[in-house]
């Protein structure tokens, strides 16, 4: 009878206690992590944001004209404040880590593990963004200066267009990284392009066909008159 | 040096062995007027240094209209009537391909090099698509070299009051404060100099920069201010070049011979910050009135391209330009027809900033360069509105008063200098 009554009431309870006993501390490691990552995040975004301040790094990022595009977002209220939250975003992710580690759980043993073979392409996706966002600000303004020293009127439009065809190839070329399907993306992406060069050939070509010649004939008069009677140096 | 030399050439100068004269041609497609040119030089070393030996070279950068073949075929010194002596020595004539990077500047590489081999005492380059040339330029540009002690011959010429506006509105007037040396026509093409010059000249570390292309005028004049050589000033009348000028496109032009300058100014910083006031250049030559061609100037177009740049460049000019000067530009250029106008102090502490971000990397330098080709319009046609009913003299005296702010304004350029260079301490030296 008693035994009866330990294997369904006492058991039980003994179990618990045990898998407690087990889980608690776990538990507490992590709460511990959690608070400490969480301190040492709060500090070290604290002394980036300092040290970011104190090398001028507002300034420098400023000058390559990505200020305005960061204050335009809102959430950022400088390039210094992006850089310290970036910081801090990243030391909350190995504070994660650990506490999932410290929690020694097949399901988070797990977890780390495939976060840890995934970090590679992250890193690979990233660089491959920050190389996109390079490159396309280098190439849309020297379109934007070309077209505006050659007077043509949708000089801003061309140097957008530039800065999204490139965006758009990093972004592909990102998620492939990932592992994320990237085709549907590239294949909208050509279907827009393709469709728009297709409407301005037509609009242009067939529908403004007068326009186009006097326009070409006025561009290449002009500028054959201007070089024959003006020297600059 | 003797890389400079394809192997033709070097049996040639072996053959000559050495000159008192060196008369450099640069070329490109240029066998419409090169004719003329070489006979004006061959006509002018036999008229006016019978005595000496004299070598012209064509230096080419790749023709591919027969030029060479009118150079060597050109006759030259053959006309008694021109001649009142007659020659002791033939003068000499090379056309070689040059090499390195294709420009005029390259091609000059190759002429100092020539003059250095054969120890020349005096080197004359003119351009090759001149058609005022006369034999006398020979003689002026020489002359003070072979018998005054002279290192450096600039040109001074007339010209129509609309011509040359990189050399009006920045060139002349900041060479003149930056070095204190009032060399008027200081990007003009044709110069004469000593061989210890161009001997200097082939020393310098320069010839893969924009100094290879359209730089090199600048940059020879102000190399020689600056290293304390004697400069003077050739009078040669008016400069009337062909119409067709190959490859001359405003904004590689603009960024090839600006971008020299503020490259110069990073070179030379300590010598002109040391200099103050400035000093007249000795002027050979008899200065005469002469016609020059009319010009007509769309300044419509040039406004045009002044407020398109303004609008759509904003981002660029406001990482170099400070809030005031980018305001100030904003409320001058959207003024339209006559009332369009860009003042002196206005565009000089533009000009000055620019010196000053191009010096710091502040941004991408060719950029920064580039952005500048709308700016430069704007003040071309306010110029052009400004002078349009001025003579050639008032044209001179306008252009006087604003070498004078340009002067005035310099502790502006020294401070934005300092104020950028502490900023800026991780900059490398240009």
């Amino acid at each position: 009878m008693r035994s009866l009554f330990d294997r369904m009431l006492i058991d039980p309870f003994h179990r618990l206690a045990d898998q407690c006993a087990h889980l608690v501390p776990a538990l507490i490691v992590v709460l511990v992590t959690l608070v400490v990552g969480g301190f040492l995040a709060f500090v070290l975004r604290w002394l980036t944001f300092r040290l970011l301040e104190l090398a001028r790094f507002d300034r420098l990022v400023q000058r390559t004209g990505f200020a305005s595009m960061i204050e335009r977002t809102g959430v950022f209220r400088s390039a210094s404040d992006l850089g310290a939250r970036f910081v801090q975003a990243l030391v909350w992710v190995f504070t994660m880590l650990f506490a999932l580690s410290a929690a020694d759980t097949p399901a988070s043993v797990d977890l780390v593990r495939r976060f840890a073979a995934y970090v590679p392409n992250l890193i690979a996706a990233g660089l491959v963004l920050l190389l996109g966002v390079v490159v396309s600000r280098i190439l849309s303004r020297s379109a934007l200066l070309a077209a505006v020293n050659a007077q043509w009127p949708a000089a801003r439009l061309i140097a957008g267009g530039v800065r999204v065809l490139v965006m758009t190839l990093a972004v592909v070329i990102a998620l492939e990284q990932l592992n994320i399907g990237s085709l549907p993306l590239l294949v909208a992406f050509a279907i827009v392009f393709a469709g728009i060069v297709f409407a301005l050939s037509i609009a242009f070509g067939l529908g403004a066909r007068d326009m186009a010649r006097q326009w070409l004939e006025a561009k290449v008069r002009s500028s054959v008159a201007e070089e024959e009677v003006f020297r600059h140096l | 040096m003797d890389d400079l030399f394809p192997t033709e050439l070097k049996t040639r100068l072996e053959q000559i062995g050495e000159a008192d004269i060196v008369v450099g041609i640069p070329s490109y497609n240029n066998a419409r007027t090169i004719g003329q040119v070489v006979r004006a030089v061959s006509v002018g070393l036999a008229k006016y240094f019978p005595a000496r030996r004299s070598v012209i070279v064509n230096s080419d950068g790749g023709s591919k209209d027969n030029t060479q073949e009118v150079v060597m075929q050109a006759e030259g010194g053959a006309d008694d009537l021109l001649l009142v002596s007659h020659p002791v020595h033939p003068s000499y004539r090379i056309s070689t391909p040059y090499h390195g990077i294709p420009g005029k500047g390259s091609a000059f590489r190759t002429i100092f090099a020539v003059a250095k081999r054969l120890n020349a005492k005096a080197c004359v380059v003119v351009d090759s698509d001149l058609r005022s040339i006369t034999p006398g330029w020979i003689e002026l540009l020489a002359q003070p070299v072979l018998e005054y002690g002279y290192d450096y011959i600039a040109p001074y010429y007339h010209r129509h009051k609309y011509d040359g506006t990189i050399t009006n509105g920045i060139i002349y007037p900041m060479t003149r404060t930056l070095y204190g040396k009032s060399v008027r026509q200081p990007i003009g093409g044709e110069f004469g100099f000593s061989g210890k010059l161009a001997s200097s000249y082939l020393e310098k570390d320069v010839w893969d920069t924009d100094v290879a292309r359209f730089g090199i005028d600048i940059w020879m004049t102000v190399t020689a201010i600056a290293e304390g050589f004697r400069v003077g000033q050739a009078y040669l009348g008016a400069k009337i070049h062909d119409a067709k000028d190959p490859g001359a496109d405003l904004t590689s032009m603009f960024r090839q011979v600006v971008g020299s300058f503020f490259s110069l100014m990073g070179s030379y910083e300590e010598v002109w910050r040391k200099t103050s006031g400035w000093e007249r250049v000795p002027l050979f030559g008899f200065p005469f009135e002469v016609g020059v061609e009319p010009l007509t100037v769309n300044t419509d177009r040039m406004i045009h391209a002044a407020q398109q740049g303004v609008n759509d460049l904003q981002e660029i000019y406001q990482s170099f330009l400070s809030q005031q000067t980018l305001q100030d530009l904003t409320n001058f250029v959207h003024r339209n027809g006559q009332g369009f106008h860009i003042p002196d102090q206005l565009w000089i502490r533009l000009i000055y900033e620019a010196a000053t971000a191009y010096r710091y990397r502040i941004l991408d330098r060719d950029h920064l360069l580039q952005s500048l080709v709308p700016l430069y319009l704007g003040r071309t046609a306010s110029f052009v509105l400004e002078v349009t009913d001025s003579t050639a003299s008032q044209v001179e005296e306008r252009i006087e008063q604003l070498c004078q702010v340009f002067e005035a304004e310099k502790t502006y350029l020294t401070q934005q200098w300092d104020t950028a260079g502490k900023e800026n301490l991780h900059a490398q030296p240009v």
